[in-house]
């Protein structure tokens, strides 16, 4: 990890970026699905009487005629009109699509939005029609409503070392690396090994100084980043194009061309970088903290504590609440006492995984998902399926993509690591 | 997909009733009871069960060790991957729950050629419950008009109760912890086991 320490920060802000990638996929403001509502509208002359009244009408409505589903329109209108009037508009009921809403006067109709709105600016393209209310999703995981330069240069760093593992054996191959946040410290990271497990390299060895290497970086001089558009399409444009064939997420059956380095055993069809860096993370907490179960018994209580981080601890009691939510089929017990999977680690993909990854990473509780280029055919984080936004699931992470130049692919040597802007 | 009838199916049962037994196997060990075997020309040939707390990866789920043993099983006899694909495509699986996302992808990515399940999984069931890994029909299809992944037949509602029973009972009795409330023992799987 040489390259860390050389690169200044200021290049890689220039350049890369950081999209929150959320679990409903974007709707442009005005494609935004309505429903038709009857509304009346009230007199200029009554205003002032309705707007003495004004939370009656709403709470009445609310009870003799509820808005199913509906709950983010809001129930009355104001309008300005000429001369500093004021009209109010109340919505009675949805409008029948029998045939019947024909008969109507033209001003009784009003198109309201289908769905709450997700963004601000679907909000504001929604007011247009008849007013809505907008409450932004109370997130709580870090990075979703913005990162830090200093955070934002962590994650590019983090990015930088999955990308030297996808190009660091026999071809490019998918890399996954699993991070403590808390600590910068990489638990556990891995190659593609569909095709072969020796090609492998072992990052995870040198944690201690790349977590060094990273906390110095954040201490030097950053800009602000660059809001170039221009850098994503230029992005876009030219990544489906590059036949990526070693990467097992971008092509699953890949494991059954013929191989040019043929190696005499030990493939697997199903190692996939995320799955093997799960395998080594979880032998890690092992090893790190042993527990001395007795199985043949019902006792199971922890017998040592030895080895046991304050840090660990302390996330451990909001793991508690995850657990009661989990499901059985998930096939983990939490002992309260130790690491509890992946929980609060960050994972770095090369590219998006794939749906069989993605769920892995899922079962494992990782909190933050960070991918460089998209898997337009097998992606399972927006591309494909968009596993985020499955309600169902009994965990859930948060999805960003990191833009940057394909280029950095493209170069055998380490100087591709150096990033440079791509216009 | 298909309703099975128990009676005219016996093969089924027997095979299910194996994958059962891996999954009591997985209750005691106080892992959550799901169980597999992989049956090629009528007879056994692998099996598997839940080994999340053993090896504290949630990964390891019945489905991926018993393809995990087949996949070393025939390296270390030499068989190309071509001959291994070709083995696990006459190849069906059993397991007493509807395999989740992540194994009903891993079976698709192998070719297995059938899976039968028992109780359906409401939560990561990839088998219809939450995807249908197992047809092209879900998700989107790619623009060269076909999916990557192979289909495969799939059938639930084999024994499920007694798959269902075992689930009940590892949290009635045999949750270690105690994290999981009563509350929280799999009702869910009772109102709609069969697909
Ligand atoms: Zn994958
Ligand atoms: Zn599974």
């Amino acid at each position: 990890m040489n390259g860390i320490r050389d690169e200044t920060p200021t290049d890689l802000l220039r350049s890369w970026k950081i999209v929150h990638i959320p679990d409903k996929p974007p709707v442009s403001p005005h494609l935004q699905e309505t429903v038709s509502m009857l509304a009346a509208s009230i007199e200029p002359k009554c205003a002032n009487l309705v707007v003495r009244h004004a939370a009656l009408p709403p709470v009445k409505l609310n009870q003799t005629a509820p808005l199913e589903n509906l709950r983010h329109v809001k129930r009355i209108r104001r309008t300005s009109l000429d001369g500093g009037k004021t009209q109010l508009s109340v919505i009675l009921c949805i409008a029948s699509g029998d045939g019947e809403s024909n008969n109507l006067p033209k001003d009784v109709l009003e198109l309201v939005c289908k769905y709450a709105a997700l963004t601000k600016e679907e909000w504001e393209e929604q007011c247009r029609l008849w007013p809505t209310s907008f409450h932004p999703p109370a997130y709580n995981i870090d990075g979703i409503t913005g990162f830090s330069e200093e955070d934002s240069l962590l994650v590019y760093n983090f990015m930088k070392i999955a990308v030297a593992l996808a190009k660091s054996g026999i071809g490019v191959v998918n890399a996954a690396v699993i991070v403590d946040p808390s600590t910068c410290q990489v638990i556990a990271s891995a190659r593609d090994q569909v095709q072969s497990r020796n090609v492998a390299l072992n990052f995870t060895s040198e944690e201690t100084s790349t977590a060094e290497q990273l906390e110095a970086a954040t201490m030097d001089e950053t800009t602000e980043i660059k809001n170039d558009q221009s850098f994503l399409v230029g992005c876009s444009a030219d990544e489906s194009k590059l036949p990526y064939h070693g990467v097992a997420c971008l092509n699953p059956l890949g494991w059954l061309e013929p191989q040019l380095h043929s190696s005499s055993d030990s493939w697997h069809p199903l190692h996939h970088a995320a799955i093997v860096a799960i395998e080594k993370s979880a032998a890690r907490d092992k090893h790190l903290f042993p527990l001395n179960v007795d199985f043949s018994s019902k006792d199971h209580k922890v017998s040592s504590l030895v080895g046991s981080p304050l840090k660990r601890l302390k996330t451990n009691t909001n793991v508690k609440d995850e657990v009661n939510m989990n499901e059985h089929i998930d096939g983990f017990h939490c002992d309260a006492t130790r690491p509890y999977l992946c929980t609060g680690y960050d994972i770095y993909f090369v590219w998006e995984p794939c749906i069989m990854c993605a769920m892995a990473v899922v079962h494992q509780r990782i909190k933050r998902v960070f991918f460089a280029f998209p898997n337009p055919n097998e992606g399972a984080l927006g591309s494909k399926h968009r596993l985020q936004g499955e309600k169902s699931l009994n965990h859930h992470y948060a999805v960003f993509r990191v833009l940057l130049p394909e280029l950095i692919l493209k170069d055998d040597t380490d100087a591709a690591l150096t990033v440079s802007p791509l216009m | 997909m298909a309703v099975s009838s128990e009676e005219t199916m016996p093969d089924n049962v027997m095979f299910m009733k194996l994958a059962l037994q891996q999954a009591k196997l997985a209750l005691d060990n106080l892992e959550v009871p799901v169980g597999c075997v992989i049956v090629e020309d009528q007879a056994v040939i692998a099996s598997g069960r839940n080994r999340p707390t053993q090896t504290r990866n949630a990964t390891s789920h019945a489905e991926m060790e018993a393809i995990d043993k087949l996949l070393e099983q025939w390296q270390k006899i030499g068989l190309t991957r071509g001959e291994i694909y070709l083995k696990f495509s006459q190849c069906t699986l059993y397991v007493t729950c509807e395999p989740c996302i992540m194994c009903a992808a891993a079976l698709s990515i192998i070719g297995i050629k059938e899976v039968f399940y028992g109780c359906a999984n409401d939560k990561f069931g990839g088998c219809g419950s939450i995807l249908s890994l197992h047809t092209c029909s879900s998700g989107k299809r790619t623009s060269d008009g076909g999916s990557k992944r192979k289909e495969f037949k799939c059938t639930g509602g084999i024994l499920a109760l007694e798959a269902i029973n075992l689930l009940r009972s590892f949290y009635e009795q045999g949750n270690p912890n105690g994290i999981v409330p009563l509350s929280r023992k799999p009702t869910s799987l009772a109102k709609e086991p069969f697909h």
